[in-house]
C-alpha cells in the first residue's frame, strides 16, 4: 500500500486544511474536464497524475491492529471495515452478504465485541484490536467452537460460517449460550440460508457444555 | 457513497462547534448512518465521529428526585445488561434486547438509537417519492405498501413510523433528554423529543442544528416488578415491530396504582397511551379493565389499507402485555 | 425447552464435511476472493422506470469521478460477437430471447441495469454509478400478476407445455365430498449469502479466465465461448466454492456477459458483485402463482377427480415454465385428473427455478386440498392419502422404481406424536397458545444422467478424483468421497482428494435438480470401479482387499494409475418411473390474540433410496424444511406495482428464516436403496426436503386454529382477520 497519508489529520483537533483541499478539488475537476475527450468510454486511471495528488487528500491515515498483526494504512474515510479487510487486507473470510447489517456475515471482533464490519467504517476502528476468522485458530489447532461445526455440520455452503463463527464465540464469552433458547436468539444476528440453525445451535452446546476456553 | 470529511475531535466543545456547519453529520455508531449513505437517502460532507467524547456511563443520582442518567454513548448491548437498568427498569433492558441482532447492538449507541431514522421502504429508496427524504415529492405509501406505517398521528404528507424499540420504553418511563450546544445545556422530556410528521416530515425530531445529546435520564418509579415489551413481528428476533408495546405497571394489592403505556410501530414518534394510562390508574389488574383500556387507546386510530390489521392487532397487543406485566397470563 | 427431550440426541454421525477446515477457517475462496493484479470494479446503474425507451444518459460526471476507467451503456457498448449473430449467448432453458445489456435503449424491467461502470476500487465505482443520470420515454407497464392473469396463456413451448388429461377429471363435481379452492405462492427469492459475483480476466486476446458464481462451470464456459465467439477451450470457468445459490446461478445472466465484456474493454480483470437489491430482480426467483384445485372424493375417501390449474408469471421476453401441477398427475390413485398450467408476461426479469421448482409451489396447493378434503371427510389426513396411495404411477402405468411412501409416513407420525393430533381444530393448547399438527407430502423426480469422471491412484497413495461439478454447499465432495471410500475400502477418506469446480475438468452435469449424486455419483462410482479392476489386473491374481497402492505403483515404476469414465442411468430406468419422496411433519404453537405462529417441532422423513453421506444428507434435509419454514411463514417479494418496483429488496424485509424461528429438527431417511437408478441405490433429496413443507405448516396453523390460509406467507396479520 502507497504511503500517501500526508493528508488532513484525523485525531483532536487538527481540522483539514479545507480551503487548500477546496481549491485543489476545483482545479482537478477542471484538470479532469480538459483531459476527457467526449465519447471516450476509458480513461486510463493511471495516466492522471492529479488523481495520485488527490489521493493524497481524500485518503486517511489509519492503524488497525487485524489478529495480531499492525497495519499501517492509508484509506478513503469512506471503507467499511469490511471491505478493508476484503479488497485491500485480503483477508476474505469476513464475507460480504448484504452490505447493510441484515445478515451478519461480515461479523468480527472490535476489541473483543462482535460487529457488523460492513456498517463500520475503518476510520473508527483506528488504534482498535480487530479480530477475524483466520486469526481464531492458534496456528493448526482449530478453535474449539470450529472444531464443533465441523462435527455438527453446522454449515452447508459455508459463506455465512466465518460471521456464525465469531458470533458463536461472542456469543458464549457475552454469557448468553445458557439455554438453547438463549442461544438461538442470541445467535439470531447470523442468517443462514442453507438451514444449519439446529446443527450451530448444537455446536454452541457442546462447546458451552464442554468447558472449553473460547 | 460520496467521499466525505471525517473529524474526530477529542473534545466537547470542538464537535459542537463543528457540527453547526451544514452539511456535517454526527457519526456514533453507525449502524443506521452509514447504512443510509450507502444508499444515498444522506450524503454528508463531513462526519464528526464523536466516539472520543466521555459520553459513556450509567450512573444513579440519589437527589431530591432518584433518577439514573445513561450516557448518549453507552451501547445498547450495555444498556440492555447494565445491573442497575435491569434492576431498575427491567422494561428498557427488554425493549434494547428485542431491537435489532446482538452485533447491531454492540455498535448502536443510546443517543444514535434515538436519532434512527424510519425504515420506510419509500424513504430508503430514492428512486421513490417521499417526502420525508425529499419534500414535497409525495408520499409513495400513502396508497402504496404501506403494511408497516402508521395508524396514529399520521398527516398527508408522511405516515411513516419510528423504528425504535428502546425509545419505546424510553417513552413510557418518562424520561428526559439532555441536549448541549454552545447556547448552553437543556433538557427535552422524552416524549417531547421525536414529533409528529405535520407539514415537515423531514424532521424526525426537535433537537436543533448543532445539538448534540450528552445524556438520557430516567426518573425513578415503581414498575419494576410488573414491566413488559411485547413486540409482535413476522419473525422471532431481528425483525422491526408490527406492533411493539411497553407497559409499566405500579400495582399495589391487586390495584393499579400507577400506568404507563407506549407503542412502537404505530406512530412517528413512540406512542404514549395517556387515555389508557389515565383509566387504569386506581382500578384493579384486571383483562376487562385491560380490554377498556385498549379500546380508549385505539381512539383516533386510521389505517391505509395494508396495515388495516393493525388496528386489530394493537389493541390486542395492548391487552397481552398489560395482562403480561399484570402476571394475569 | 422442554421439547428437547423427545428429539434425537445431536447427530454427528458420518464423515465430516470434507471442505470444512476450508470453511470453518475462512480459507474457502469463493468466487469474488480471488486476487488478480490491477483488479477493478464494476458496479451497475439500474433503471427506476419499469418499460419504456431511454431518451438520454448523462454518464459525463460519472467517467470523471476519480479512479473511473469505463463507463459503458448501450450507446458505447462493444458489440458482444456472439449477441451480434444473433445467437442466445446465455442459452436458457427457455425459450424466447434472452435479455442483453447495453444493446439498444429499451428498459424491460424495474432495476434493468443501464449503465456499468469500472473503477480501480469498490468505493469509487459505486459512487460513480450513482452520478449516472438517464431520461426516459415512459410507458405503461404490467406487473402484477393477479391483474393480468386473463392474458394468460399454455406456454408455447418448453417440457411444462400443454393441458393433462386422464379420465373425467369433472367428475369430481359430482363426488360425495368436494374441495375447489384458490391457493397463491408470491414471488420467493433464492437469496442465498453469498452475492452473485463474476471475475472475468482476459489473459490473451481471445483468452478468458473466470470467476464465477455458477452451478454449471461447463454451462458458464459454453455460454461465455458462444457469446465472444471463442474455442471453448479458451474459456476457463473456476468456481472452487459456492455460497449457496439454490437455482439462482443456474443459468448464465446478462450481467455475466457484460463483465466479461468490460473485462476486454478495460484489459485488467474486472470483479462484478451484484448488490443484495440487484439478487431480487438480476438473477430469477420463483414466480407468483395463482392456482386452483378441485377434487373429489367418494364418501370413504376415495378420490374420484381432480382438476389442477395454475398460472404463473413470465417476463415479456422469455418464457419460463415450471412443473407445477405435474405432481397432481402421478401422486395419488385417482382416475380422473387434468391439469392447465398457463403463463402471463410481465415487465419483470424472467423468473428461474427456485429449489424444490414448481413442484414447492403445487405441493402448496395439492397437500393443502388433500388436508381440507380429509377435514370435510372428518377423516386423518394420513388415512386419506393411504387410501389414495398409488401403487403403480397412474400417469403412465410404470411400476415404481421404489416407493416408501406409506412407511415413510409412519415413521414421521410416531416421530412426532401424530397421536396427539385432534381430529377438529382449534381444540389443543399449550400455555395459552393454540397447538396444531400437519402435514405434507413431497415428490421430485429421480433420475440419473450423464457425467465423466477421472479417477487416478498416484503413488503417493492419493485417489484422486476429478469432475468439473460445482458443489453449492450440499456437500457433493463429501458424497463422491463417501462413494470412492467405499469402493476403495483400503485408503482412508483422508488420502482421497476429490476436485471440482473446473471447467477442464472432465465434465459433469450443471449442479441442480437433485440429480448430482446420482449422476455423478454413479459415474464416480463406476470410474473407481474400473480403476479397482485396473489396479487388480496390474498385480493379477492374488490381490488383497487392502492392498498397499504406493508399494505397486512404486514397483510398477508408475506415478499413477488412472481411467475416465463416462456413464449414465442404465436403459431398465425406461420401464419404472423413478421418484424420491418425502413427509413433512410440523407442530405449530399459533398465538392467539396476535396471530403469532412459532414452529414448535419438525420432522421430516425422506425416502430417497440409499443414504450416502449421512451427515451431509441429514444437514441437507434440515436445510430444505427451513426453507420451506420460510416459504410459508414469512418470504414473499413485495412489489408497488404502481412503479413496478420491490419494495422488500433487502435482508430485513424479505424475511428469511433465523435461528430464533427454528427448533431442533428431525431428519430421518427410510433408507432403502433403489439400484435401479445408479449402482449406489441413492435418489436425490434436494428438493424433496422444501417441497410439501409449506403446505405442511399451513395444514398445522389449520389444526391449531381453524383458519385455512390460502394465501403464503402465513404472517401473524393474515391470522387476525
Amino acid at each position: 500500500m502507497k504511503d500517501l497519508d500526508k493528508g488532513f489529520q484525523a485525531d483532536e483537533n487538527h481540522e483539514p486544511k479545507e480551503n487548500a483541499r477546496r481549491d485543489f478539488l476545483k482545479k482537478s475537476s477542471l484538470l479532469t474536464a480538459v483531459a476527457l475527450t467526449p465519447g471516450v468510454a476509458v480513461k486510463a486511471a493511471e495516466n492522471h497524475l492529479d488523481e495520485k495528488v488527490a489521493a493524497a487528500f481524500e485518503k486517511m491515515p489509519v492503524n488497525i491492529t487485524v489478529n495480531g498483526k499492525a497495519h499501517k494504512l492509508s484509506i478513503e474515510p469512506r471503507v467499511t471495515l469490511l471491505d478493508l479487510l476484503r479488497e485491500q487486507l485480503h483477508l476474505t473470510g469476513t464475507k460480504k452478504g448484504c452490505d447493510y447489517g441484515q445478515c451478519g456475515a461480515c461479523t468480527v471482533h472490535v476489541d473483543g465485541q462482535r460487529v457488523n464490519s460492513c456498517l463500520t467504517l475503518a476510520m473508527t476502528v483506528d488504534g482498535k484490536k480487530v479480530t477475524t476468522i483466520e486469526g481464531l485458530a492458534k496456528g493448526d489447532e482449530l478453535h474449539p467452537m470450529q472444531e464443533a461445526f465441523i462435527k455438527h455440520d453446522g454449515f452447508q455452503c459455508g459463506y455465512c460460517t466465518p460471521g456464525q463463527i465469531m458470533s458463536a464465540v461472542a456469543c458464549i464469552r457475552e454469557g448468553h449460550a445458557d439455554s438453547e433458547t438463549e442461544i438461538r436468539e442470541y445467535m439470531s444476528g447470523n442468517i443462514c440460508r442453507c438451514g444449519a440453525y439446529p446443527n450451530i445451535v448444537n455446536a454452541i452446546q457442546e462447546v458451552k457444555n464442554g468447558g472449553q476456553q473460547v | 457513497m460520496k467521499q466525505f470529511q471525517y473529524i474526530r475531535p477529542a473534545t466537547q466543545q470542538s464537535v459542537l462547534d463543528a457540527i453547526t456547519k451544514p452539511g456535517t453529520k454526527i457519526l456514533a455508531g453507525g449502524s443506521n448512518l452509514i447504512d443510509l449513505m450507502k444508499r444515498g437517502v444522506t450524503s454528508p460532507d463531513k462526519l464528526v465521529d464523536i466516539q472520543k467524547l466521555p459520553l459513556r456511563g450509567i450512573s444513579q443520582n440519589k437527589g431530591n428526585v432518584m433518577t439514573v442518567s445513561v450516557g448518549a454513548l453507552e451501547l445498547n448491548s450495555a444498556v440492555a445488561e447494565n445491573k442497575i437498568i435491569k434492576e431498575s427498569f427491567p422494561l428498557l433492558s427488554m425493549a434494547l434486547n428485542a431491537g435489532a441482532s446482538p452485533q447491531l447492538r454492540n455498535m448502536a449507541t443510546v443517543g444514535g438509537n434515538m436519532m434512527q431514522r424510519t425504515r420506510c421502504t419509500y424513504f430508503y429508496d430514492t428512486a421513490m417519492p417521499c417526502n420525508k427524504r425529499e419534500p414535497n415529492s409525495g408520499c409513495g405509501a400513502m396508497e402504496g405498501i404501506n403494511r408497516m406505517h402508521a395508524i396514529f398521528g399520521t398527516s398527508e404528507k408522511c405516515i411513516a413510523v419510528h423504528p425504535s424499540d428502546m425509545c419505546v420504553a424510553l417513552a413510557a418511563l418518562d424520561a428526559s433528554v439532555e441536549v448541549k450546544s454552545k447556547k448552553g445545556t437543556r433538557y427535552i422530556p422524552f416524549t417531547e423529543f421525536h414529533r409528529l410528521p405535520g407539514e415537515t416530515p423531514q424532521l424526525d425530531n426537535t433537537l436543533a442544528t448543532g445539538e448534540l445529546i450528552t445524556r438520557v435520564i430516567i426518573p425513578h418509579n415503581n414498575f419494576a416488578k410488573n414491566s413488559y415489551y411485547l413486540k409482535v413481528r413476522d419473525r422471532s428476533s431481528y425483525a422491526f415491530a408490527l406492533i411493539s408495546v411497553a407497559v409499566g405497571l405500579d400495582i399495589r394489592g391487586g390495584n393499579i396504582n400507577e400506568a404507563r403505556l407506549a407503542m412502537g410501530g404505530v406512530a412517528h414518534k413512540p406512542w404514549r397511551l395517556k387515555a389508557a394510562e389515565q383509566f387504569l390508574k386506581g382500578k384493579p389488574a384486571t383483562v376487562a379493565n385491560f380490554e377498556e383500556a385498549a379500546s380508549l387507546a385505539m381512539q383516533g386510530a386510521k389505517s391505509f389499507g395494508h396495515n388495516d390489521f393493525k388496528l386489530k392487532m394493537a389493541p390486542a397487543s395492548i391487552i397481552e402485555a398489560l395482562s403480561n406485566a399484570a402476571k394475569l397470563s | 425447552m422442554k421439547q428437547q427431550a423427545q428429539h434425537t440426541p445431536p447427530f454427528t454421525e458420518g464423515i465430516n464435511r470434507v471442505d470444512g477446515i476450508m470453511k470453518v477457517t475462512g480459507a474457502a475462496k469463493y468466487s469474488a476472493e480471488y486476487e488478480l493484479p490491477g483488479m477493478t470494479y464494476a458496479v451497475f446503474a439500474i433503471s427506476n422506470i419499469t418499460k419504456g425507451t431511454i431518451t438520454s444518459i448523462d454518464t459525463k460526471a460519472a467517467e470523471r469521478a476519480p479512479g473511473v476507467l469505463a463507463v459503458l451503456t448501450h450507446l458505447n457498448a462493444p458489440k458482444v460477437p456472439g449477441y451480434e449473430a444473433g445467437k442466445d449467448p446465455s442459452k436458457p432453458p427457455t425459450t424466447g430471447g434472452p435479455l442483453k445489456f447495453f444493446v439498444d435503449n429499451s428498459v424491460k424491467y424495474n432495476g434493468q441495469p443501464i449503465a456499468m461502470v469500472v473503477a480501480d476500487s469498490f468505493e469509487r465505482a459505486t459512487y460513480a454509478a450513482s452520478l449516472i443520470k438517464a431520461q426516459y420515454n415512459k410507458q405503461q407497464h404490467e406487473t402484477d400478476t393477479e391483474k393480468n392473469k386473463f392474458k394468460a396463456a399454455a406456454p408455447k413451448g418448453g417440457r411444462n407445455g400443454g393441458d393433462y388429461k386422464r379420465g373425467t377429471p369433472d367428475d369430481w363435481k359430482a363426488a360425495a365430498v368436494k374441495v375447489e379452492q384458490e391457493y397463491v405462492v408470491p414471488i420467493n427469492v433464492h437469496n442465498p449469502m453469498e452475492l452473485s459475483v463474476t471475475l472475468a480476466h482476459w489473459t490473451a486476446d481471445d483468452k478468458v479466465t473466470v470467476y464465477a458464481k455458477t452451478q454449471g462451470v461447463k454451462s458458464t464456459q459454453n455460454a461465455i465461448a458462444q457469446a465472444f465467439k471463442l474455442p471453448v477451450e479458451n474459456v476457463q470457468v473456476t468456481t472452487k466454492f459456492v455460497g449457496g445459490a439454490f437455482g439462482n446461478a443456474l443459468r448464465t445472466w446478462p450481467h455475466e456477459i457484460a463483465t466479461v465484456q468490460a473485462a476486454k474493454l478495460v484489459k485488467r480483470p474486472v470483479k462484478t458483485v451484484l448488490t443484495r437489491e440487484l439478487q431480487f430482480n438480476t438473477v430469477g426467483y420463483r414466480p407468483y402463482t395463482w392456482q386452483k384445485v378441485s377434487m373429489g372424493a367418494s364418501a370413504d375417501g376415495k378420490l374420484t377427480g381432480i382438476i389442477h390449474e395454475a398460472t404463473a408469471q413470465t417476463s415479456s421476453f422469455e418464457e419460463f415454465t415450471e412443473g407445477t401441477v405435474n405432481m397432481t398427475r402421478f401422486m395419488y390413485a385417482c382416475p380422473s385428473v387434468g391439469t392447465v398450467y398457463k403463463i402471463t408476461p410481465l415487465d419483470v426479469n424472467t423468473p428461474t427455478w427456485m429449489r424444490g421448482p414448481g413442484e414447492a409451489t403445487g405441493a402448496f396447493a395439492l397437500e393443502s386440498a388433500m388436508d381440507e378434503l380429509a377435514d370435510k371427510l372428518g377423516i386423518d389426513p394420513i388415512e386419506l392419502r393411504i387410501r389414495n396411495h398409488a401403487d403403480t404411477d397412474p400417469e403412465n402405468g410404470k411400476p415404481f422404481s421404489s416407493k416408501n411412501l406409506k412407511e415413510a409416513y409412519e415413521m414421521g407420525a410416531d416421530k412426532i406424536g401424530w397421536s396427539k393430533r385432534k381430529l377438529k381444530p382449534g381444540t389443543l393448547t399449550e400455555d395459552g397458545w393454540l397447538i396444531g399438527y400437519g402435514m405434507g407430502t413431497g415428490v421430485f423426480g429421480a433420475g440419473r444422467g450423464r457425467a465423466t469422471v477421472k479417477a487416478a491412484l498416484l503413488d503417493n497413495g492419493t485417489l484422486l478424483i476429478q469432475t468439473s461439478v460445482t458443489d453449492i454447499g450440499v456437500g457433493t465432495g463429501t458424497a463422491m468421497t463417501q462413494i470412492a471410500s467405499e469402493i476403495f475400502t483400503g485408503i482412508p477418506v483422508k488420502k482421497i482428494k476429490f476436485e471440482l469446480g473446473d471447467s477442464s475438468l472432465p465434465p459433469s452435469p450443471t449442479q441442480g435438480g437433485s440429480t448430482i449424486t446420482s449422476t455423478v455419483g454413479g459415474a464416480v462410482h463406476d470410474a473407481c470401479t474400473q480403476l479397482k479392476e485396473k489396479f487388480q489386473q496390474l498385480i493379477g491374481n492374488g490381490g488383497t482387499d487392502k492392498p498397499d497402492y504406493v508399494k505397486v505403483l512404486k514397483e510398477k515404476n508408475l506415478p499413477q494409475l488412472e481411467v475416465t469414465v463416462t456413464s449414465s442411468g442404465s436403459t431398465e430406468m425406461r420401464n419404472f418411473s423413478s421418484y424420491s419422496y418425502s413427509v413433512h411433519f410440523v407442530k405449530v404453537k399459533v398465538h392467539p390474540k396476535t396471530g403469532v405462529v412459532r414452529v414448535d417441532n419438525v420432522v421430516s422423513v425422506a425416502d430417497s433410496g440409499h443414504i450416502v453421506s449421512p451427515k451431509t444428507a441429514r444437514s441437507q434435509i434440515i436445510g430444505g424444511a427451513i426453507g420451506g419454514i420460510g416459504m410459508a411463514l414469512m418470504e414473499e417479494g413485495i412489489m408497488d406495482h404502481r412503479y413496478g418496483r420491490y419494495v422488500n429488496n433487502n435482508y430485513a424485509d424479505y424475511h428469511v428464516p433465523i435461528s430464533a424461528d427454528i427448533p431442533q429438527i428431525d431428519a430421518l431417511f427410510v433408507n432403502k436403496p433403489d439400484y435401479r437408478v445408479n449402482p449406489m441405490g441413492a435418489k436425490g433429496m434436494g428438493e424433496i426436503a422444501l417441497i410439501g413443507m409449506s403446505a405442511a405448516v399451513a395444514n398445522a396453523v389449520y389444526n391449531a386454529t381453524g383458519k385455512r390460509i390460502r394465501e403464503l406467507p402465513i404472517t401473524p396479520d393474515k391470522l387476525l382477520s
